[in-house]
């Protein structure tokens, strides 16, 4: 890198570090003081409560089936996007994006139109004769709405990555005598997998700090990280507890961060294209 | 040209008045910033004409303004706070208000008794006061609800929300459930048991009144334990809805205002606190459903009373908890209930 480079990288790199990285660290050293000592006692704490385990799983839980859900329905999607026309892909990649530009609250509030004992879904149940079912208030709505809300997450990646991929990759596989099955594992899905680390990385960190749609959709009964951290800042005004949880939120998505390139990596391997 | 000259004009006049309204002086006062435009019509603009005083708000929910006021302890630049109860007797604690020295208060002997002293040692002033009932739909449920111990009825089941733990009136849920089955503030033992029996049966515990007010309008909620601020936006929903003051009682939550220590202005401070419990302030709030008085002599219209927690009746049911105790098991309160309530 030529010397004028690091130039351009300075100011990006100023406000990351006095807006990120400086406020990061002083939360990370703080949560380990409380009352004028070094101490491990929150996070202690944190690890011994029962409601912080059952919090800490469903979050991790959560997060692992969306990103899931966002690859299974996403990679299709995407694929069909980056072959349509350049007219059908700008309005269908509005569409994606849409959800990300309502306010979270109109667009949680309705899912509660939907999935509600009187919404549209329970409504079709009666019509038909069913007994009506308990959506709201779910695991299940909360994965839902994740699921809908981060979906652009995912697709964007990965429709940018199958753009560039060079049209006449897969004709000259075919030409070459590979399967359908042969040109997805071999060629297509080695030169996705980093937009499929990013959507799939994007996604997780996405859930495990979400709070607005979980807390609606899933009511505050069911505990996530983000409702404990929220509980413990607003209305306890323990900083040092709250601190425990944001430092748990963040080391899981680092860990997370980590595992899905390990996974993914794999899909990369030279098997693919060389 | 015309619209040039237009703008220059609004320009002069824009350095004009700017420079005339910052020759007043300035106090400052945290508060939540609901009703902004009310608030500024009834009190902003009747203080600077009456005290040629500017009010400068530091908005924003209890735990923010708390945490504001912790930072700037040293060397505050605001003089007066309004919190609710239990962040009122933190702020106590903390020694970031210091005691009102109510003979500058002409207003004050106006006042109801809870109102002079909620917090102990004169450290803050009930400006408003509003109680905790129980809403339930009248069409949908046949026989009335009139206790606390209805809401665990047989045919209420599913059909009820009730506030979340870390909802201004969580605590007093806790221990109005306890109240309902034996127990008390002290022994809530058989409200959290009480609680976690009833839970699964609950739609969902609210965390904003918005939500609870979308909730019955969705048919999901047919009762549910209500902050009587809300009762107007229920109203709204054209529902037949019923507000019922419990047997055990209504608990009644009082906002105080009080004057920070070590506060710049202190003389204005004491002004915006009289203000705030004149005649006149007070009744204006009421009429336009922003505060509920907590003097004896404002007079409104049924329809308006109706929406406020008003009236002889209406203020002789009304229980007061012991914030200072409450503070102390809040996070004790808080954890169990996360263990036992929540899933």
């Amino acid at each position: 890198m030529p010397r004028w480079a690091w130039f351009l990288i300075l100011p990006a790199t100023i406000v990351l570090v006095l807006a990120f990285v400086l406020p990061l660290s002083l939360l990370f050293v703080s949560s380990f003081f409380a009352e004028g000592g070094f101490t491990f006692a929150a996070y202690a704490d944190f690890a011994s409560s029962s409601a912080s385990q059952r919090a800490y799983l469903r979050t991790v839980r959560i997060a692992s089936i969306v990103t899931l859900g966002t690859i299974v329905l996403g990679y299709p999607a995407a694929y069909a996007i980056s072959r349509v026309t350049m007219r059908w892909r700008v309005l269908l990649i509005a569409l994606i994006i849409l959800p990300l530009m309502t306010n979270p609250v109109a667009r949680t509030f309705s899912w509660l139109v939907i999935l509600g004992r009187t919404g549209l879904i329970n409504n079709l149940l009666t019509t038909i004769g069913l007994d009506s079912v308990r959506l709201l208030y779910t695991e299940g709505a909360m994965i839902v709405g994740l699921l809908h809300l981060f979906m652009p997450l995912m697709m964007l990646p990965l429709v940018s990555a199958f753009e560039n991929i060079p049209n006449d990759v897969v004709p000259a596989a075919q030409s070459l005598g590979a399967s359908q099955a042969q040109i997805f594992v071999r060629v297509l899905m080695p030169l996705t997998v980093e937009g499929l680390t990013i959507g799939a990385t994007l996604v997780f960190t996405g859930c495990v700090t979400a709070y607005v749609t979980p807390a609606i959709l899933g009511g505050s009964r069911r505990l996530m990280l983000s409702t404990l951290l929220h509980q413990r800042a607003s209305t306890m005004l323990d900083w040092s507890g709250a601190t425990v949880v944001a430092v748990v939120m963040f080391l899981t998505t680092l860990l997370a961060m980590v595992i899905i390139q390990r996974l993914l990596g794999f899909l990369h391997s030279p098997r693919g294209l060389t | 040209m015309h619209k040039l000259a237009k703008f220059v004009k609004l320009a002069c006049f824009l350095v004009v008045t700017t420079g005339l309204t910052s020759t007043f002086a300035q106090v400052a006062v945290s508060t939540w910033g609901f009703n902004m435009d009310l608030i500024n019509e009834h009190i902003t603009d009747t203080f600077v004409e009456q005290f040629e005083t500017e009010i400068l708000y530091d908005l924003g929910n209890n735990a923010d303004r708390l945490t504001r006021l912790q930072l700037r302890s040293d060397n505050p630049e605001i003089s007066v706070v309004e919190l609710a109860p239990t962040f009122a007797i933190r702020a106590m604690r903390e020694g970031l208000i210091e005691p009102i020295d109510t003979s500058r208060l002409s207003n004050y002997d106006a006042l109801y008794d809870w109102a002079q002293d909620p917090l102990g040692g004169n450290h803050g002033i009930g400006f408003t006061v509003y109680s905790y009932g129980i809403v339930y739909r009248t069409d949908l449920i046949d026989e009335p609800i009139t206790s606390w111990q209805d809401l665990w009825r047989e045919d209420l089941a599913g059909r009820v929300s009730l506030p979340n733990v870390t909802t201004t009136q969580g605590l007093a849920t806790i221990v109005m459930a306890s109240q309902a089955w034996g127990g008390d503030a002290e022994n809530p033992d058989v409200g959290f048991e009480k609680l976690a029996e009833l839970s699964d049966d609950v739609v969902t515990f609210y965390a904003r009144s918005s939500e609870l007010v979308s909730l019955f309008q969705q048919g999901e909620v047919w009762a549910a334990p209500v902050l009587r601020f809300a009762w107007g936006s229920l109203l709204d929903t054209d529902l037949p809805l019923a507000w019922v003051a419990p047997e055990e009682g209504s608990v009644g939550f009082v906002n105080t205002v009080s004057i920070i220590s070590g506060a710049p202005n202190v003389d204005s401070a004491y002004d915006y606190i009289n203000h705030r419990l004149s005649q006149e302030v007070q009744s204006r709030l009421a009429m336009d459903i922003v505060d509920s008085p907590t003097r004896a002599d404002i007079e409104v219209d049924a329809e308006t009373a109706e929406q406020l927690t008003y009236g002889d009746t209406e203020m002789s049911n009304l229980i007061f908890l012991d914030y200072d105790y409450l503070l102390d098991v809040e996070s004790d309160w808080i954890e169990r209930w996360n263990e036992e309530i929540a899933q």
